[in-house]
């Protein structure tokens, strides 16, 4: 199956707890942040693991994006995933 | 004999491709509504973005110091100088960028190939058999004035057939979902509309 990019949105008003809950569920499928927001996430993990990111209380929607290089911020963005992404990656001694 | 020809026109194609059909059309709109909504959701989530970050380099010129902290001279008495720089930030004022418009995009998608599979398996075995047996009894008594014969015979056939038939069959329907690029129909269209140049006016979609 495919890693792709999706984004989380939260039921309800925001919610610190429950943004910091949605991403320990994500983290939890090997799934990883790449930026954070008040109505959602945007993370990226594994298409099989959609469904049962869907099931958490606190979200509403999951929905596959993609990042469009002709977008007015798509640069900025990108380089937002990648610092976000560098921090939860673990490099581990072969 | 089994009927090859017959069983397989017996297998409902059309029922199984319109029920495919029909099944991958109802996916397809479901698929489409959350796309839609998913949308909504990018146009209305927003981020303060910071336009631009203005960095200036400015001349810092200061005196080298010497021991103890001192400062230093050359031998003629003059200052030992150097041009040192000072860095001033300028952050442009933020405002708020939806995630649409940032460039983060729905996944449109589109069923592209199907593939409904029959297998058929036809059985068909007979057995016969047939014993056949044939017995002749003499019998014969003679006296003195008087004798007598007879013949008996007797013929057994027995027949067994034994008949099956069986058919087997399974079926696999497959297909596949590919992400596309969004319908232009369903993507706003952005219009920048550059107020020191109104003239100036941009359509973009994704």
């Amino acid at each position: 199956m495919a890693f792709q990019m999706y984004m989380v949105a939260f039921e309800g008003a925001f919610s610190q707890g429950a943004s910091r809950d949605v991403q320990h569920h994500i983290r939890k499928f090997n799934g990883v942040t790449l930026m954070v927001m008040k109505t959602g996430i945007i993370a990226a993990f594994d298409d099989s693991v959609a469904p049962f990111v869907q099931q958490h209380p606190s979200v509403k929607l999951v929905g596959g994006v993609t990042l469009n290089p002709k977008g007015f911020a798509a640069e900025r963005l990108q380089r937002i995933f990648a610092e976000n992404l560098a921090k939860q990656i673990e490099v581990k001694p072969q | 004999m089994p009927n090859v020809g017959a069983e397989l026109a017996s297998i409902p194609f059309g029922k199984m491709i319109y029920d495919m059909a029909s099944a991958i059309a109802r996916s397809q709109v479901a698929l489409d509504k959350a796309s839609i909504q998913l949308v909504k959701v990018l146009a209305s989530t927003t981020f303060d973005y910071v336009p631009d970050v203005v960095e200036t380099l400015l001349p810092n010129p200061r005196q080298v110091k010497g021991a103890n902290g001192a400062p230093l001279n050359d031998a003629d008495g003059n200052p030992v100088m150097i041009t040192g720089v000072l860095v001033q930030t300028d952050v442009g004022d933020s405002f708020p960028l939806t995630l649409l418009q940032a460039g983060v995009n729905p996944t449109f998608y589109a069923f592209t190939n199907s593939s409904i599979e029959v297998k058929m398996s036809i059985t068909s075995t007979q057995e016969s058999s047939n014993t056949f047996s044939v017995g002749v009894s003499v019998t014969a008594s003679a006296d003195f004035l008087f004798a007598s014969g007879s013949v008996s015979s007797h013929v057994n056939f027995s027949s067994a057939n034994k008949y099956s038939y069986s058919v087997t069959g399974s079926s696999s329907l497959s297909t596949v979902l590919n992400p596309v690029p969004p319908p232009k129909n369903m993507m706003p269209r952005f219009f920048l509309v550059n107020a020191i140049d109104p003239q100036k006016i941009s359509v973009s979609q994704s």
